[in-house]
């Protein structure tokens, strides 16, 4: 070996990590941040449709977790969330939307580990080291979806921090169809109450409450068939603003992803025909089964969403749910 | 093509053009060839916005098309100024219109659903950025389910649920969102270019205390 090529080998061998990085060991990491820090900052979120500037306040605090998301364009829209409840501020429809539940375990829920029966559905693996203009060195880890009934997540992942600087959420065929990278990030442990206080004047909105009438009910209706590894989580009553009437709601989770399933009765010469609508990374499937309006949402892909949505029988006449053929599956 | 042209397609596609304006822009189909590969390709868009891109919505829209030429005989009849011969011609033509819709759609939807998926990059950490796109289905037959139990679709009603709804819903969906995503969802939610959320008030509106 010639002196140039050893001193060569010494400074490759130099630079590696004194451990074999792990992208589960990076998401660990992550996880740990997500749920433990405060911090203040600015994001944007990039998708072919629109791109939106957001503020972010997160606070966690005697277990306690706090945040407001404010957009910084146009009329100045606010979500803010105080543990199980949701409240969306619409300041230019003069209008309130609260969403409140009970303490479940499975709300507003960490990141699950990807193990076990969750490494048939997705692969994580070890992508490399970036260095981001904003934030400097950063790990990048990728999630990649095994079928094609869920979408992949790449992640970057700030080497002191731990806290995930950008992600790319992309399609069963790798193309990244969302984009939310942080132009500002900063931790504070003393961040005031009075910074999750909306920015308007809340005694001139109408207030509309969205709240279950009953949580884990037995369920009236069920999905027959379902992608694999999708498990009803839960399933409950609930009002939802403009539905006209309590309204069955049905969660089904991979463990990461996830699909609500809404059931009502259809109004008489109003059911809506079997359709998809989208908007940025979240699809709706409705169709009309035994007179009920079935509508399925969430962040997957609408071939997901269809095949549970199609599937929903009352509960007597579905025993259990069986999974749908494998799609696209890469092992 | 002008932009009234355009607007007219638009509106016929949905139906709402008014009949008087539905004839006119019907004799200009069976001429222009140009106005009837726009057509197909309104047909298009409405049906992948409508639906999930599947073949069976661009025929629903190139049977509205026919049904819509298949009404013209008859006004045709009751105002008795064209000769039978011409008014066969109409029909004729009109069912070449409503082909040519169906056949352009059809073809269209298809090109979408069997193009190459773009191969998985082998990744590395420094790879150029990739371009954010619009959220696709992967293709691929889907099973069908196990009951048919789906009524058919109202024939009144827009195909597939409205943004307000689907707002509505994912303030509903929010806390179970993959931990992932759910400042993507919430940022939707908030999102300027967002539409209107309620029209409505469900059972239970209350100030909040």
């Amino acid at each position: 070996m010639s002196l140039r090529a050893g001193i060569a080998l010494s400074l490759g061998l130099a630079a590696l990590p004194a451990f074999a990085e792990s992208g589960q060991e990076w998401l660990a990491r992550m996880g740990a941040a997500l749920n433990n820090s405060s911090y203040v900052g600015e994001f944007v979120s990039e998708s072919a449709e629109r791109t939106e500037r957001l503020a972010i306040t997160h606070r966690v605090r005697d277990g306690v977790v706090s945040e407001r998301l404010v957009s910084l364009e146009g009329a100045g829209r606010e979500l803010v969330r105080e543990n199980n409840e949701v409240v969306v501020y619409l300041p230019d429809q003069k209008l309130a939307i609260i969403e409140r539940r009970s303490g479940r375990s499975d709300l507003m829920g960490a990141l699950p580990q990807f193990e076990g029966r969750m490494a048939s559905w997705y692969k994580v693996d070890w992508v490399g080291r970036e260095t981001l203009d904003d934030f400097g060195p950063t790990a990048v880890v990728a999630v990649r979806p095994l079928d094609g009934y869920r979408f992949g997540y790449r992640l970057w992942i700030d080497l002191d921090t731990h806290m995930p600087v950008r992600s790319d959420l992309s399609d069963g065929s790798g193309r990244v169809i969302e984009r939310l990278r942080f132009t500002r990030l900063q931790f504070d442990n003393d961040i005031p109450d009075s910074a999750f206080e909306p920015a308007l004047d809340r005694r001139k909105l109408r207030w509309v409450r969205q709240s279950p009438q009953s949580d884990d009910v037995a369920p009236a209706w069920r999905a027959a068939q379902v992608p694999p590894g999708f498990r009803l989580s839960m399933s409950g009553m609930q009002s939802v603003a403009g539905s006209g009437g309590p309204v069955n709601h049905l969660v089904y989770s991979d463990g990461l992803a996830s699909v609500s399933v809404f059931v009502q009765q259809a109004a008489a010469g109003k059911a809506r025909p079997q359709g998809t609508t989208r908007s940025g990374v979240a699809s709706a499937f409705t169709t009309v089964v035994d007179g009920h309006q079935v509508t399925a949402v969430g962040e997957v892909p609408p071939r997901t969403l269809k095949v549970i949505a199609t599937s929903i029988r009352p509960a007597g006449l579905a025993t259990g749910s069986r999974p749908a053929a494998a799609a696209n599956r890469r092992d | 093509m002008t932009d009234r042209i355009k607007e007219q397609l638009s509106a016929f596609l949905d139906g709402e053009l008014p009949d008087p304006e539905s004839a006119l822009l019907l004799k200009r189909l069976e001429r222009d060839d140009d106005l009837r590969g726009a057509l197909s390709r309104y047909s298009l868009i409405g049906a992948v916005l409508r639906s999930d891109g599947d073949v069976p919505a661009a025929r629903q829209v190139a049977a509205r098309v026919s049904a819509a030429i298949a009404r013209e005989p008859t006004r045709i009849g009751r105002h008795a100024w064209l000769p039978g011969r011409v008014a066969l011609g109409r029909g004729v033509a009109g069912i070449a219109i409503a082909a040519g819709v169906a056949f352009g759609a059809v073809m269209l939807v298809q090109q979408v659903l069997t193009a190459e998926p773009e191969a998985p990059a082998a990744v590395l950490a420094r790879a150029e950025v990739p371009p954010v796109q619009p959220v696709s289905d992967d293709g691929g037959p889907l099973d069908p389910p196990a009951e048919s139990y789906v009524t058919p679709p109202a024939a009144d009603v827009p195909a597939g649920i409205a943004p307000a709804e689907l707002a509505n819903y994912l303030v509903a969906h929010y806390g179970y969102a993959s931990p992932l995503v759910r400042r993507s969802v919430g940022a939707g939610l908030i999102s300027d270019d967002y539409p209107a959320l309620v029209d409505a008030e469900p059972p239970g509106d209350a100030p909040r205390p």
